[in-house]
C-alpha cells in the first residue's frame, strides 16, 4: 500500500504545491548539485559515498558486480520568499546519468557518470518606476539564466581483498550559463529591450577514494577530490579563471540486523578558494561549506533487498555562494523513497520524496523534490 | 504490472511537469549585474552636412493634379490632355464613320477639404500643345470666359476617391468638339471655384485615376444586324499641373515636399559606444519648421524618413523596407515635428551604414502642404534638427 501512496502523491503534488527555481542558484557558479543517485537521496545522501550509482566516490564502483545504468530525473516543487516578494515555480531536471561494469578476471570496476555540479536556472523579475525625458514610466525588468556546471567523470575502482577499495576518478567541468536581461516599458513609445550573453566554463578535477569493510555490518568510506580551476569565458572572451574547491568526505554504514542499514556521512568543499575569484569579478564571493547526512535503508524482503525498502533521511548543508556579503545560506532537507526491481532484477524504479528549507538572512525557501530513477542491467 | 504502469505514469507525470521559473528579485542581492541603465541624450545633425535636393517628382510624375483657388496666397491649375479621338471606327475590316450623340468628361476627386462646400470644378477648353514646361502664365490666356466649357459641381457628399462628371449633348457637343487643328486631341485646364481658399487634389496618370474623356457615337453602317451604338472611352494622354507661384529653395533650409520635390538628407555622427554596442529603445527625430505647417485641412500627409544605404548624396539608395520607414502625420499648425524612428536607427547600428536618412513627403509632388525645416545653419541650435536617443548600454553580464 505504501508503494501507491508515493506514486499517488508524485501525481498530484505538481497541481498541489507551489515552488521556485532557487533563487540561492542566483550567484556565483549556481546551486550545487550533490552527484546522488535516487536510491541514495531517498536517504538524505547518507549512503551517497557507498553507492555505485552515485558519483562521489569512485570506490564505490567495487560494488557494481554486472553492467547497469543509471538515469535520474528530478521535479522541484518550491517556494521562495524574500523581501520583493513570493512566488511558487518548479523546475524539472535531469541530475544524474551513470554507466558502469565490472571488468572480467579483474577485481576492477569502471563507469562514467554525467552529474549536475551546479545549477544556475532562474528567472527573476522587478518591477518600478523611472523618469525618462522628464516622463515617469513603469518598467518591468526580467533577468533570467538557463544552464550551470555539469561533471562528466570517468573513474574505476580496484578491489584490494574482501575489505578494502580503492578508486580515482577524472573529472570534465564544463557548462554555460545563458544569460537574458529584458526591459519592457509600459509606455508604448519605448521597445522593449533584451541582451544576450553567453557565460561558458571549463575545468578538470579527479578525486580519489577508498571504502573499507569491518565484517559484514561495519563499512568506512572516505574521498578526497580537487577540482582545480574553471576557466570562464563570456561569448567565447577569456574573461578569468575560478578556483574550484577541495572537497573531503568521509562516510560509515552500520548494519546492526540484517534488514536494517543505517549511514553517516559528511562533506567538506573548500569554496573559499573561489571567493577572491569571484570578487574581483565583482560578485559576493564564497564560502566553504560543509554537508552532513544521515539515513537508514529498511530492507523489507531480505530475498529481494531492493525490492520495497524503505529510505529515510536527512541532510544539512551550508551554502556556498552568498546572496549578501557576511552571510551564509543553509539547506536543511528530510526525505524518503522507496524502489523495486522488476524484469528478472534487470531493471528498476526509484523514487524519492524530499522537503528542503533553505535560507539565508530575508531570504529563504522550500518546498518538495521529487526524484524518479531509472537503473538498467542488461 | 499494474504497479509498474502506474510507476512509468509517475515518471512521465515528473518529466510532463512544465517548468515555472519567475520568481520576484530583491535587488541588488538577487540581481548579478545590476539593473539596465537607460541613458537619454541628443545628437544633432552634423553641421552643415544636412542638405535639400529637388526634382524628383516633377508635377507631371505626380500621383494626383493640385487645383486651388489662393489656398496658400495663390492659384493652381491642372491641364489634361486625352489620347486622340479618331474620326471613324473599324466595322468588319472597314472604316466607318460615326455621329456624336454624347460626349463625358469624368475627374477623380483624390482629397478635399471636406470641411468646405459648395466646390465647383470649373473646366477650360485650352490648346493641347502645353507640355511639362508649361507656366501658369503661359496657360493663363487660355481660362478666359470664353473658353469655358462646364462647370461641374463636386456633391458635399464626396470625401475622396469619388468622381465627378459632366456630359455634353446636344447644343453642348460644340463646346467639346474638336477641330482639325487639333488632330483629334482634346485638352481642357481645370480651375477651382470655391466659396472660400481651398483646394482639391484630382487623380492622374500616374495613380491610375487620371481624367477620362468618353464619346457615344452612332456608326454610320446601313447594315440593320450591327451594332451601330459605340463608346469610345480616352484616357488622359499627358497631364500637369501649374502654380502661379513658382518654387523657390533655399539652400540654408531643409524643404520637404513641393513640385518639383524635394528631400532633405541629414547625416549624423553617432559615438562609437551606441553604434557598436547601444540598445537603442526610443529614437525621435526632432524638427522644428520655419513657419506653422499649412495645407489643405483634411487631407492626410506624412513625412516619411528613410535610412540611407549608401551617402552618395541627393542620389543616395534609401531603405524601402515598410517596417524601418517611419513616417509622421503632419498636423496642420504645428511649430515641432516629431519621427519616431528607432526602427530605422537600429540600421546604423552594428553596420557599416552610414548615419544618415532622408525625409521625403507622402503624397510627393502632390500635396499643397510643403514643409520647410531649419537646418543645422539656424543660429539658435534649438532650432536645429536633433535625434533624441534613448538607449542601453550592453549589460554588465560577466558578473557572477
Amino acid at each position: 500500500m505504501r508503494q501507491p501512496f508515493l506514486i499517488l502523491l508524485a501525481l498530484f503534488v505538481p497541481a498541489a504545491l507551489s515552488a521556485q527555481s532557487s533563487q540561492f542558484g542566483v550567484r556565483g557558479l549556481g546551486f550545487p548539485g550533490r552527484g546522488l543517485a535516487v536510491r541514495a537521496m531517498g536517504s538524505g545522501g547518507a549512503f551517497g559515498l557507498f553507492d555505485a550509482e552515485s558519483s562521489q566516490n569512485p570506490a564505490a564502483l567495487a560494488s557494481v558486480t554486472v553492467l547497469a545504468s543509471g538515469f535520474a530525473i528530478t521535479q522541484g516543487f518550491r517556494r521562495v520568499e524574500n523581501p520583493a516578494g513570493s512566488a511558487s515555480v518548479r523546475n524539472t531536471r535531469f541530475p544524474q546519468l551513470t554507466v558502469a561494469g565490472p571488468v572480467r578476471t579483474l577485481p576492477v570496476a569502471v563507469g562514467f557518470s554525467f552529474s549536475n555540479y551546479t545549477s544556475r536556472d532562474f528567472t527573476l523579475a522587478t518591477s518600478q518606476t523611472i523618469d525618462l525625458r522628464g516622463t515617469p514610466v513603469d518598467v518591468s525588468d526580467t533577468f533570467s539564466s538557463r544552464g550551470g556546471l555539469n561533471d562528466f567523470r570517468i573513474a574505476g575502482s580496484y578491489r584490494l581483498g574482501d575489505s578494502w577499495a580503492v578508486g580515482a576518478g577524472f573529472h570534465i567541468i564544463s557548462g554555460s550559463n545563458r544569460l537574458t536581461s529584458t526591459r519592457v516599458f509600459d509606455d508604448p513609445g519605448f521597445l522593449s529591450s533584451r541582451q544576450r550573453a553567453e557565460l561558458s566554463y571549463t575545468g578538470v578535477g579527479v578525486s580519489v577514494g577508498f571504502s573499507r569493510l569491518f565484517g559484514a555490518k561495519l563499512a568506512l568510506s572516505a574521498l578526497a577530490r580537487s577540482d582545480g580551476h574553471l576557466n570562464a569565458d563570456l561569448d567565447s572572451t577569456r574573461t578569468g579563471t575560478i578556483d574550484l574547491p577541495f572537497s573531503f568526505g568521509f562516510g560509515v554504514r552500520w548494519r546492526p540486523v540484517p534488514a536494517l542499514d543505517l549511514a553517516g556521512q559528511t562533506m567538506v568543499r573548500t569554496w573559499s578558494g573561489a571567493n577572491s575569484d569571484l570578487l574581483a569579478m565583482g560578485g559576493t564571493g564564497a564560502q566553504n561549506t560543509i554537508e552532513v547526512a544521515a539515513g537508514a535503508e529498511y530492507t523489507t524482503d531480505l530475498r529481494r533487498p531492493y525490492h520495497r525498502p524503505l529510505r529515510l533521511g536527512a541532510h544539512y548543508a551550508t551554502l556556498p555562494f552568498t546572496l549578501v556579503m557576511g552571510q551564509q545560506g543553509h539547506e536543511f532537507g528530510v526525505s524518503a523513497g522507496s524502489g523495486l526491481r522488476f524484469a528478472q532484477q534487470r531493471a528498476g524504479l526509484d523514487l524519492a520524496i524530499e522537503h528542503v528549507w533553505r535560507s539565508e538572512g530575508v531570504y529563504s525557501e522550500n518546498g518538495f523534490l521529487i526524484s524518479l530513477g531509472v537503473s538498467v542491467r542488461p | 504490472m499494474k504497479r509498474y504502469a502506474a510507476m512509468l505514469l509517475a515518471a512521465l507525470a515528473l518529466a510532463g511537469c512544465q517548468e515555472k521559473l519567475t520568481a520576484p528579485a530583491d535587488c541588488p542581492a538577487l540581481c548579478p549585474g545590476g539593473q539596465p541603465q537607460i541613458f537619454d541624450e541628443v545628437f544633432t545633425a552634423t553641421p552643415g552636412a544636412d542638405s535639400s535636393y529637388s526634382g524628383y517628382i516633377q508635377p507631371h510624375q505626380a500621383r494626383s493634379l493640385l487645383v486651388s483657388n489662393g489656398l496658400e496666397g495663390f492659384e493652381e491649375r491642372a491641364l489634361a490632355r486625352f489620347l486622340t479621338r479618331a474620326d471613324s471606327v473599324s466595322v468588319r475590316d472597314t472604316l466607318r464613320g460615326y455621329t456624336i450623340d454624347s460626349v463625358a468628361l469624368s475627374f477623380t476627386v483624390a482629397a478635399r477639404d471636406t470641411n468646405v462646400n459648395g466646390l465647383e470644378l470649373l473646366i477650360y477648353r485650352i490648346a493641347p500643345g502645353f507640355d511639362s514646361s508649361s507656366t501658369f502664365a503661359g496657360v493663363a490666356p487660355a481660362f478666359v470666359p470664353e473658353s469655358l466649357i462646364a462647370a461641374v459641381p463636386v456633391p458635399d457628399t464626396l470625401n475622396t476617391g469619388g468622381v465627378v462628371r459632366t456630359v455634353f449633348q446636344g447644343a453642348d457637343l460644340s463646346r467639346v468638339q474638336i477641330s482639325a487643328a487639333d488632330s483629334g486631341r482634346l485638352a481642357v485646364g481645370i480651375r477651382l471655384s470655391a466659396p472660400v481658399f481651398t483646394g482639391v487634389r484630382l487623380g492622374a496618370v500616374a495613380g491610375g485615376t487620371g481624367p477620362l474623356f468618353t464619346t457615344y457615337a452612332t456608326l454610320d453602317v446601313p447594315d440593320t444586324g450591327t451594332a451601330k451604338l459605340r463608346t469610345i472611352a480616352l484616357s488622359t494622354a499627358f497631364n500637369t499641373y501649374v502654380s502661379e507661384a513658382p518654387q523657390v529653395s533655399d539652400t540654408t533650409l531643409l524643404a520637404v515636399g513641393g513640385a518639383p520635390s524635394s528631400r532633405s538628407l541629414l547625416r549624423f555622427s553617432l559615438p562609437p559606444r551606441i553604434l557598436d554596442s547601444a540598445t537603442i529603445v526610443r529614437a525621435t527625430l526632432e524638427l522644428t519648421p520655419t513657419a506653422p505647417i499649412v495645407g489643405l485641412p483634411t487631407d492626410v500627409v506624412q513625412l516619411e524618413a528613410r535610412s540611407v544605404l549608401a551617402d552618395v548624396g541627393g542620389k543616395s539608395p534609401v531603405n524601402t523596407q515598410p517596417l524601418r520607414v517611419p513616417v509622421d502625420t503632419l498636423e496642420l499648425g504645428s511649430t515641432t515635428v516629431s519621427i519616431e524612428a528607432v526602427r530605422l536607427i537600429e540600421l546604423w547600428l552594428g553596420s557599416n551604414r552610414p548615419s544618415a536618412l532622408v525625409l521625403s513627403l507622402a503624397p510627393e509632388g502632390a500635396s499643397f502642404t510643403k514643409p520647410v525645416f531649419h537646418s543645422t545653419r539656424a543660429a539658435d541650435p534649438a532650432l536645429r534638427p536633433r535625434l533624441r536617443l534613448s538607449y542601453l548600454l550592453s549589460f554588465p553580464f560577466e558578473t557572477p
